[in-house]
Order: C-alpha cells, then sequence, then structure tokens
C-alpha cells in the first residue's frame, strides 16, 4: 500500500513536470514569433570615434522603413569589469544616437520590441567606423611639372586613435563628366597635367575610410567639391622636345668632331698646335738623301743623248779651295784691262741673272754667256756691292796659278777656263773647253748645278 | 565528539575560503596578440597623451620620495601582467585626490581601467576600483567634484607621475615580450 502511494505521487509529479514543460513550449510561441520578427529586422549601425572630447558615438538605423514608425527601442548594452551596462539609444529622426565611452570591448546592440523579449546582436565598435568628412582642398598648379597638386585636411590628424590609420580617395572629373578616382593614404595627391584636357573645368573632391588594418568600417561623406580651371598649353612638353632635339643633336656633333680629331691629328692639328723645331742634323740628311731608287742614274753617256755633256779631264778640287781661301792677288794689269771695260760693263749688271753668276765654277767648262762678255770685274764689284754672302772669285788655271781675281762668286772649284780669261794668250792645252750656243750653255748651267752639289755631299 | 567533529570542519573551510583569494590570480589569461593589437593601437595612444599631461606638472620638489606601495614601481620578469595590474589598481585611488587637475585625473583613471580591461583583471579592492570604471562610462566629468586650491608641490602628484612612467615602462616591456 505505502509503495502504491509512492509510485503515483512520483508518477504525478513526473506528469506534472511534462504538463508543465509542454504548456511553457505551446505558450511561447507567440514570443517565438516575436523573436522571428526580431531576427528578420536588419539594423546597420555605424561609429564615430573621437567625435565630441573622449567619447564615441553609435549611429543605427532600421533598413526596413516600416518599421520607424513602430514602438522599437535600441538599447546599447556592455561588459565592464564583469558588470552588464544598458543605456538606451536616442531616436532622430528615423536614426538611433548614442554616445559611449568604452571601444575596447564588444558592444550588445538590442532591439526591444514594447514588450517583448530584446533581440541582442553583438558589435565591434572599431569594425564600424565611419571616419569624418574631410575638408580644406587646396589645388596647386605647377607649371614647370605641368602636374596639379592638391592637398587636404581631416579632423582625425589632430586624435590619437585614426591618425595615420586612414585611407583616401579623391574624385575627380570634367564639367558633367565620368568621375574618376585616385586612392592615397597620405594627405596630398598629383595629377599630371597631360592626363588632363587643355583649358577645361575640373571638379575635385574627397572622402576617408578606415585601411582596415585593426580599425574597420566605411566610407565617409564626401567633402564639399572645389573646382579649377585646367591650363590651356602644356609649355613644358613644348620645352621638353626641344631640350631632346638640342641634346641629341648636341651628342651626335660631339661624336663627330672626336672622330675628326683622332683621324687628323697626326697630319695636321699637331704640327699646327705643336710645330716641330728645326734640327740641323735631320735637316742635312734630307738635303743629303740618296736618290730614289727607281731614279735613272746611269753614266752610260749613251744614255745622255738628249743632254750635251762636257767632258771633265779632272776635278782640282785642291786648287779651287786653295782659290776660295787665298786672299785676292793683284790683277794681271793685262787682264784687268781687258775685263773692265768701263762703264758698259756696269749697265750691263743689271740684266745679268744673279743665279747664274753664283753658280760655282768648278772645273773648265763654259761660262756663261754674260760672263764672257768679260764683265767680271765689274759684276765683282756689284756683287760685292749688293751682296756680301759671294766668296771672293777667283779663276786659276790649271797650274794653279791665279789667272784672274772677281767679286764675290760661289763656287766649288774651278779649272781653267781660257774662254773666261780675257788674256790674249794662247789656250791651255790642259782645258779643253768647248763654247756652246745659248741653249747648249743654259742647258749646262743645270748639269753644273747638279755636279756642284754632288760634289759638295762627296767632299763632305 | 560532536564539537570536535565540528570544530574540525568548520574551522578548515573558513581558512580555505580566506587563503584561496591569495593564491588564485584575479587576471583571466588572454590571447597575447589579442591583447598586443589592442595595447598598441588604442591604450598607448591614450597613456601617451597621460605623460604628455604629466610632463606640464614640475617635479621640482619630489625629493623626498614617500610611497605608499612601493610595490607598485616593479616590473617583474615574467610577471608583468601582475605588475601592470598592481600599478593600474594603485593609480585608481588617485581618483579621487581633489588636489590633482580634474582632467589629469580623468585621463589617469581611463588608462588604468583600459589596462585593467585588455588585461581582464580586476582589482583588490573590487568594490570601489569597479565603481570608478563604471563612472567612467558617463559623459559628465562633474563626479569628480570641485577641484581643491592648486599647490606648487604636491606628495600626491609626484608620486603619480613615477606610476605613470613606471607603467609605461612596463607596457614596453611586456609588448617586446609578447611580440617574439
Amino acid at each position: 500500500m505505502l509503495r502504491m502511494t509512492r509510485t503515483s505521487t512520483a508518477f504525478g509529479i513526473l506528469l506534472f513536470f511534462l504538463l508543465h514543460t509542454t504548456s511553457g513550449e505551446s505558450g511561447s510561441t507567440s514570443e517565438d514569433e516575436s523573436d522571428d520578427e526580431l531576427e528578420n529586422i536588419d539594423v546597420e549601425c555605424f561609429s564615430q570615434l573621437e567625435i565630441k572630447e573622449d567619447g564615441h558615438s553609435l549611429t543605427c538605423n532600421f533598413t526596413e522603413l516600416d518599421l520607424n514608425n513602430t514602438n522599437i527601442n535600441l538599447t546599447i548594452c556592455s561588459t565592464i569589469i564583469e558588470k552588464r551596462i544598458c543605456s538606451t539609444m536616442e531616436k532622430q529622426e528615423g536614426t538611433y544616437f548614442l554616445y559611449f565611452y568604452g571601444i575596447l570591448s564588444p558592444k550588445d546592440v538590442c532591439v526591444v520590441l514594447e514588450s517583448n523579449r530584446p533581440y541582442c546582436r553583438s558589435v565591434e565598435v572599431t569594425h564600424i567606423v565611419k571616419p569624418e568628412t574631410p575638408f580644406g582642398i587646396n589645388i596647386t598648379f605647377r607649371k614647370d611639372a605641368n602636374e596639379y597638386f592638391i592637398r587636404y585636411k581631416t579632423p582625425h590628424s589632430k586624435k590619437k586613435y585614426l591618425k595615420d590609420k586612414l585611407i583616401h580617395e579623391l574624385a575627380y572629373r570634367q564639367e558633367n563628366g565620368t568621375w574618376e578616382t585616385i586612392h592615397s593614404q597620405y594627405l596630398r595627391v598629383k595629377l599630371l597635367g597631360k592626363s588632363l584636357q587643355m583649358g577645361a573645368s575640373y571638379e575635385v573632391k574627397v572622402r576617408s575610410k578606415p585601411n582596415g588594418k585593426y580599425f574597420k568600417g566605411i566610407w565617409s561623406e564626401w567633402s564639399s567639391s572645389e573646382y579649377f580651371q585646367s591650363a590651356a598649353e602644356h609649355p613644358i612638353t613644348k620645352s621638353t622636345d626641344m631640350v631632346v632635339v638640342i641634346t641629341t643633336v648636341g651628342f651626335i656633333l660631339l661624336f663627330v668632331t672626336l672622330v675628326l680629331i683622332l683621324m687628323f691629328w697626326k697630319t695636321r692639328i699637331k704640327p699646327v698646335l705643336w710645330p716641330k723645331l728645326p734640327d740641323h742634323k735631320k735637316t742635312l740628311e734630307q738635303l743629303c738623301k740618296k736618290p730614289k731608287k727607281n731614279f735613272d742614274i746611269s753614266f752610260n753617256p749613251e744614255s745622255f743623248g738628249y743632254v750635251h755633256i762636257h767632258k771633265v779631264d779632272g776635278i782640282q778640287a785642291k786648287a779651287e779651295v786653295e782659290c776660295f781661301l787665298q786672299p785676292s792677288a793683284p790683277l794681271d794689269a793685262d787682264v784687268s784691262e781687258k775685263v773692265c771695260n768701263g762703264s758698259d760693263m756696269k749697265t750691263s749688271l743689271s740684266a745679268v741673272d744673279k743665279s747664274i753668276l753664283k753658280l760655282p765654277v768648278t772645273y773648265g767648262g763654259i761660262w756663261p754667256s754674260d760672263t764672257l762678255s768679260g764683265h767680271l770685274c765689274e759684276t765683282h764689284l756689284s756683287m760685292l756691292n749688293e751682296s756680301s754672302n759671294g766668296i771672293p772669285y777667283k779663276v786659276c788655271s790649271s797650274n794653279g796659278t791665279q789667272l784672274y781675281n772677281c767679286g764675290p762668286m760661289t763656287h766649288s772649284s774651278s779649272s781653267e777656263d781660257p774662254t773666261v780669261q780675257p788674256r790674249s794668250g794662247p789656250l791651255n792645252t790642259n782645258t779643253v773647253s768647248l763654247i756652246q750656243p745659248n741653249n747648249g750653255i743654259r742647258s749646262s748651267n743645270k748639269d753644273e748645278a747638279y755636279v756642284t752639289m754632288s760634289s759638295f755631299c762627296k767632299n763632305q | 565528539m560532536f564539537h570536535v567533529f565540528f570544530r574540525s570542519v568548520f574551522g578548515i573551510l573558513p581558512l580555505f575560503v580566506v587563503l584561496l583569494p591569495v593564491n588564485s590570480s584575479t587576471c583571466v589569461m588572454e590571447n597575447t596578440t589579442v591583447i598586443r593589437e589592442k595595447y598598441e593601437n588604442i591604450l598607448s595612444h591614450d597613456i601617451e597623451l597621460l605623460e604628455n599631461m604629466s610632463e606640464e606638472y614640475r617635479d621640482r620638489c619630489c625629493r623626498n620620495k614617500r610611497h605608499e606601495n612601493p610595490s607598485a614601481f616593479f616590473c617583474n620578469d615574467t610577471q608583468e601582467i601582475r605588475s601592470l595590474q598592481n600599478m593600474a589598481c594603485d593609480m585608481l585611488k588617485f581618483f579621487y585626490k581633489k588636489k590633482i587637475n580634474k582632467d589629469f585625473r580623468w585621463q589617469t583613471a581611463r588608462v588604468s581601467c583600459m589596462t585593467l580591461e585588455i588585461l581582464h583583471c580586476r582589482c583588490d579592492r573590487e568594490q570601489k576600483n569597479r565603481k570608478v570604471c563604471i563612472l567612467l562610462t558617463q559623459p559628465s566629468k562633474d563626479i569628480l567634484g570641485a577641484q581643491g586650491p592648486k599647490k606648487k608641490c604636491c606628495q600626491e602628484l609626484c608620486e603619480l607621475k613615477e606610476t605613470i612612467s613606471s607603467l609605461r615602462s612596463c607596457w614596453n616591456k611586456f609588448e617586446k615580450e609578447i611580440a617574439r
């Protein structure tokens, strides 16, 4: 009996709990429906840091407009040192607003529908940051670089948390054109002039956003627009082209100049800039140069058929040298009288070819026709007067006796020349000379010159 | 026999209740990466602002230093969190010192509460310190009361300046430690 009582009591208690549970579940359908409604409500929130001294703000709104008219409240709850603290947001024209002071811990955004159970969603206020709007756009045109330097400011530059944690977006467009954007993490942007149309009007505006490394969020509002006029011309491009052309031409000219200098350095430039000083030894060597290989040298008389050859018995070099060196002795009276005729000889001096007179007499050859006229004496005097370079001239016989003494005439050796000697005596048989016509005489002068020079070199 | 039983049972248990808070940690271990991020991006800026405010006050008169809690100035190796907790809790006591500038006290309390919040610590004087950090959530600073007469030399100010400097050094040391 006692057992049955205990069993029934236990069964009754169990049934009670079961009924209570089922009734509780059935009774909660209305609450579940409201919870489902709250779950479907989409609430968008964003935070603004340091908006008011040390305080931050949180702004929320509902995406579905129908709910704006219903009596819905939003509360923000946070846990501070294990204690939960909640604050109700202010309702301002469809949005909900609240100031708060802690950004380290997450906040619970709770939607409360009248007497229903609130629906909360956790948000991290550092991940829904909306920066303040930039301001103070300043546009400067740099003519030398042909670029537009745009600077702007942000209120966060003087605050703690978002100072260097923002990225900025600059948008520009031509009048009523499409927008183009540039991103920058700094408070300045450069627009190249060549990317803009010349002489057109442009509009510029800026906005900011957290860089996403720790602080995340959405774009701020656009700043107020600024307008500027692009330059009508691009002078820098013209000057740049001119500089390029001039530089290229300069390099080409320099290269050509260097090539020319290298080519003509030895032959033309160096002798002008650094002329060689005359060297006596080298000059002498050049004078005594051996004739070329192909030079037609032959001592065969037959090969010189076109040339009048004067045979030479002997070259009395020693006697001639003595004649050069010894002072002139008084002349034979007969000889001097016959030679020196007087004034006629003086007049004929001017017609005498000095080059012929200066030719040395090395052998008993034919004298020039001028000298044969017997003007030697006068010419001697005139030569003395006109030039002092001559050597006293003497006409000597083959036996060394001085036959005649004339003025300054250069000659290496002399031999007896009976044609020259104005004496009336018979010719010396040792001397052979031929009186040639004038043309022959002139050609023999050249030969005499050649022979004289060669004998000079031999004596050396 | 019964009184011996009750004495042994009910005598030991209170002893454990008293001894447990001494040995138990008042800080909950948190991910060091999260701690470093919060310090670098938020708390470091507030500590820098507090240091700038501290430098405005001259410390010429801070010669004879008398500290009520000397342990608050040491940042022990491998116990940086404990040291930071002691410093933060020690700074909270200045919240009601009217000899000190109101804004300076407000910023001091903010840094203390933020340090405790990042490290998930609480002070031994839990009731009083919790009240200060809750008061900081209010927008008005009237709770600080009227500021007392300004004095050129204030021993409490000297102590507070030194505590702020120690807190900054200990945070730098702890940050380098957890950044490895």
